[in-house]
This record gives structure tokens, sequence and C-alpha cells, in this order.
């Protein structure tokens, strides 16, 4: 064994066991295959350290052997706060605490878009400014002021008869106030299908 | 049944989401707790394996009228109240006296269960070595000794291996520094003698005894490149030998071991990157007809004329039969 060597300045670093350790350092494990022949004069009621010294002997071999392997096989960097492991997963198979969770259900337009290839809108896309080309100013796309609005409170706005949009004008309305009233039956559109999707995905009908 | 609740305000919502079930999971909360008769010695093991597993850990003072092998409904209550996934129940009865019960659950329903007899005359506590503790939440190294724990089929040992693999893991990163590789926890199992082996199954001195170790690691240098490891015991120090068992639902421990997909871990196969960072890849194309390779035309392997006439002349044969039968047919 690796503690009986000689009085030499290079204390032995390795350990010789006849059945290889085999290791899962993702948890910093060391599996000794090999039988642990305790003493057999040491049952309870004779000198407990002799058990003791060598329980101390198998587990100093098996961290000499660990610490060898992690600092062989794993990457080291070394930074401003120490030097630092790099350790693989682990292996060992574990009980999860938890079922793994379930995918969310698809929505109706997320299986359009994944279809189409429609990519989610970026942060700099779903930002409500953007650059107006006539003024040269950033302006909001909605909300106060926005684009979206613009001519809606114009003093004079053309009224194009003969179109299909005047043939088919409820009673009571003017062209005043069209825009807004598009805007409130989008709004109204969208979340009826935002409702619809709900449904879908809650499975019902 | 807590799971349905609906939250109505932010914290709620954060305090669910903490406790929903994750792709990477949370380290496991280890809630320690005591039924109505418990020793002193089994209670004093209990506060030295709750101060081993702190941060993660959770401890119950009051008594619990609870006998996990007759009915652990209560320890699945407390699970999921606590959001602790491993439960260590201490009790004490002339029959089994210092039993730790380990019991693991997945989805806040029992999982497994194991008995551990502690050794009452071999027991010594942390307080009792007077050596310098390692800080709270420090990483332990891990070695299992003995080839009970190399069992091919499951067993109580290698139950007795996942649960305190499960138990000492800690926090697990991708990452550790080198000084916090601090202490090691040593789990020998003794070798199961011929006599040992022939008497019955139930009664636990029978079984190998599993003895619990946790040292300090001090490295010298050793005038090599890797340093000489010497250890100091840090305590506490256990002798178990294993008792009742209830082993898993096989159904609930495959789902248990299921794994989340997770994209980057997949190694690519058959695409390599060469030194000059050019991507090769490997492909593979079916096998290839030799039988209908063009080589080089010679005279000599010319296919032979008379065979040739023979293919013709039978060609011929017949379609100079079939008319004849047909103009007998009219006739």
């Amino acid at each position: 064994m690796s503690t009986a060597a000689p009085k030499t300045p290079k204390l032995p670093v390795t350990v010789d066991k006849p059945t290889p350790y085999n290791f899962d350092l993702g948890l910093l494990l060391a599996n000794d295959p090999n039988p642990v022949s305790v003493p057999r004069t040491t049952t309870a009621s004779s000198d407990p350290s002799i058990l003791e010294s060598h329980l101390a002997n198998v587990a100093r071999d098996g961290a000499q052997v660990l610490i060898n392997q992690l600092l062989t096989t794993c990457a080291i960097t070394s930074t401003s706060s120490g030097v630092l492991l790099s350790l693989p997963h682990a292996q060992t198979p574990l009980p999860r605490e938890k079922p793994v969770p379930a995918p969310k259900p698809e929505t109706k337009w997320s299986a359009f878009a994944k279809r189409r290839g429609i990519k989610p809108k970026t942060r700099e896309q779903r930002r409500n400014l953007q650059y107006d080309e006539a003024t040269g100013e950033f302006g909001r796309k909605w909300g106060y002021q926005g684009a979206n609005k613009a001519g809606q409170d114009d003093a004079i706005i053309e009224v194009k008869f003969n179109s299909k949009k005047e043939a088919e004008r409820k009673e009571g309305t003017t062209v005043r106030g069209d825009k807004r009233r598009e805007i409130r039956e989008k709004v109204k559109r969208n979340e009826r299908r935002m409702r619809k999707n709900q449904r879908h995905s809650e499975g019902r009908k | 049944m807590l799971r349905q609740i609906k939250p109505r305000n932010a914290r709620s919502k954060r305090a669910l989401e903490k406790r929903a079930p994750k792709a990477v999971e949370n380290p496991k909360t280890a809630l320690i707790l005591r039924g109505t008769t418990c020793s002193q010695i089994t209670q004093d093991a209990l506060a030295d394996l709750y101060a081993l597993r702190q941060v993660h850990a959770k401890r119950f003072q009051k008594k619990n009228p609870v006998h996990p092998f007759e009915d652990a409904s209560s320890l699945a209550f407390f699970s999921e109240k606590n959001d602790c996934s491993l439960l260590l129940f201490g009790s004490s009865s002339k029959k089994r006296p210092h039993s730790i019960t380990f019991v693991r659950t997945f989805d806040y329903k029992i999982l497994d269960m194991l008995e551990f007899y502690l050794d009452g005359e071999t027991f010594r506590s942390l307080a009792q070595f007077k050596t310098e503790k390692v800080p709270v939440g420090t990483r332990p190294l891990m070695v299992f000794a003995g080839t009970a724990f190399e069992s091919p089929v499951p067993n109580a040992f290698t139950m007795a291996k996942s649960m305190l693999i499960d138990f000492f893991r800690g926090e697990i990163s991708d990452k550790i520094d080198v000084e916090g590789l601090r202490y090691c926890v040593v789990v020998t199992a003794d070798e199961p003698t011929a006599s040992e082996t022939t008497t019955t199954e139930d009664d636990p001195s029978s079984k190998p005894v599993l003895r619990l170790r946790v040292y300090t690691i001090r490295t010298q240098r050793s005038g090599q490149k890797l340093p000489r490891v010497e250890l100091e015991e840090h305590g506490p120090r256990m002798d178990f030998r294993l008792g009742r068992m209830q082993e898993p639902d096989a159904g609930m421990l495959k789902e248990a071991m299921r794994q989340a997909k997770t994209g980057q871990e997949r190694t690519r196969k058959n695409v390599q990157t060469d030194i000059m960072g050019d991507k090769i890849g490997r492909i593979h194309t079916g096998k290839l007809d030799l039988s209908e390779l063009q080589t080089r035309k010679m005279k000599g392997l010319k296919r032979e004329r008379d065979q040739h006439l023979d293919d013709d002349e039978a060609a011929t044969a017949v379609e100079t039969e079939l008319p004849k039968r047909q103009r007998k047919a009219q006739a």
C-alpha cells in the first residue's frame, strides 16, 4: 500500500489496487470496487483503533485517487478569485424530485408561425418608437400621438363617394371617427382570437 | 393540491414558480424530523447530518406520531408542504433501536424508503472531534468502498449508496474552486462472510455493516506535480446496519429517472473540425454495385457468338409458335 513507503523527500501520490477505481467527477464521487477486508479480530469487543486506522487507509487512498483524477482530467482555469476546475456532467442516475415539465401547448398562432417560419419580434421591433421620415424625428407607433392615428383629427378629411366603404356605411356614422372605430374593431377581433386560442389550448371547443 | 392555486399577486406567483417542476432541478431540500420515541443518540446523529446538509435542509423539533413503513401519508404531506424531497425520520424502539429512515419522494409521493440502524456504541458526534469544521455549503468528495455497492441488481446497498449520494451531493455546479475540496465523505461496506450469507435475510445483524466517516483533507507538497493527500477525521462517525426497505414502484421510478431534453448536450455525429478550422463531414453512401462497373473493353471478354445465337433462336421459336397455336384455335 502507498502509505508503507520509505522515508524519502518524495511522498508517494499513486495508489495501486487490484481493481481500478471508477469515478463520477460531476458528483466528486469515486467508487472503490475492491473488497474492504476489515481485520477479523476487530469486532465490537476488541480494539476499535485498528479498524479505524484501516478505514482511514482506505479513505486516504480513495481521496488521493479522486484528487489525482480531478487534477489530471479536468480543465483548470486560474482566475483572480481562485483556481477553478471545470467538472463534467454527473453520470450516476439519481431520481428527480419532480416530473419533467410538460411542454407548453401549441397555440394556433404558434403552429402557423412555425409552419411559415415566422420569428418572434425582436426587442427593437416591439418598441413603441419609430423614425418618421417626413419630420426626421422619432415618434410613437401607437398610444398618445401614435402613428396609427395619423390623419384622424385633421380639419378636412376627403370623402370618396362611390367607394365600397361609403356604400357599406352604417346608419348615423360619418367619415369623422372612422379611424378610431377601425382600431377598436381590430382590438376586439384580436381579443376574440385570443380567447379562442385559450379555449383550444385547454382542450375545449 | 397545492399546485392548483392560481397566484393572485406577484409574490405568490414567484413562490409557486420556485416549486414548479423544472427541466434542470434545484438541489433537493432535506427535511429532518423525529418520531414520538427517539433516543438521544439518534437525535444527535440527526443534528450532525443536519449540520452537514445545511442550507438545503429543514429541521422539525416536535414529535410526530408516524410509522413510515405502516403509513407514510403524513411524510408525503410534510414533503409537499415544505417542498422537501428527501426526508430523514429518526425513531427508536426496543425492537429497532436508533433507527434513521431515509425517505425520498417524487412529485410529493413516496418513492423509496430505507432504514439505517445506527450503532449506538460506536457513534461519535461532530462535536467530539476537535478539528476545524468545514464552512457551510462546501461540497464533499465522496468515496464508496466495498464490493457490496457494486451489485448489478438493485438491493439495499445500492439504494443506500444512491440515497447517501443524494444526501451529500450538494449544489451541482460545473466549476469548483480547488480550495473548496475541503472534506471527504467515505462510506465503506464490510464484506459479507459465508456464515452471514447463510443466515436469514430479515435479521439486520446478518447484513454487512455500513461505515460512514467524514474526513478533512490536507494536501502536502509531494515533490511531484500532484499533491499528497492526508486525512484527519472530522466527524461524525456512524456505523449502520440496513433494515427494512421499500423499493420504488417501477413506473414511478421510470418517471423519476427521465432526463429533460436539453439541446446543447448532444454531440454531433460525423462532423469534425480540423486544425485549420475546416468542417469535415463523414457521409454514408450505399453499397457500390461493382457488377455494373464499366471496365476496359477487350475482344477476349466479349459475349460469345453461339450463345447469342441460341438466345435469338429461342426467342424466334416462341414467336413462331404463338401464331401457330392461334391459327389452330381459329381453324
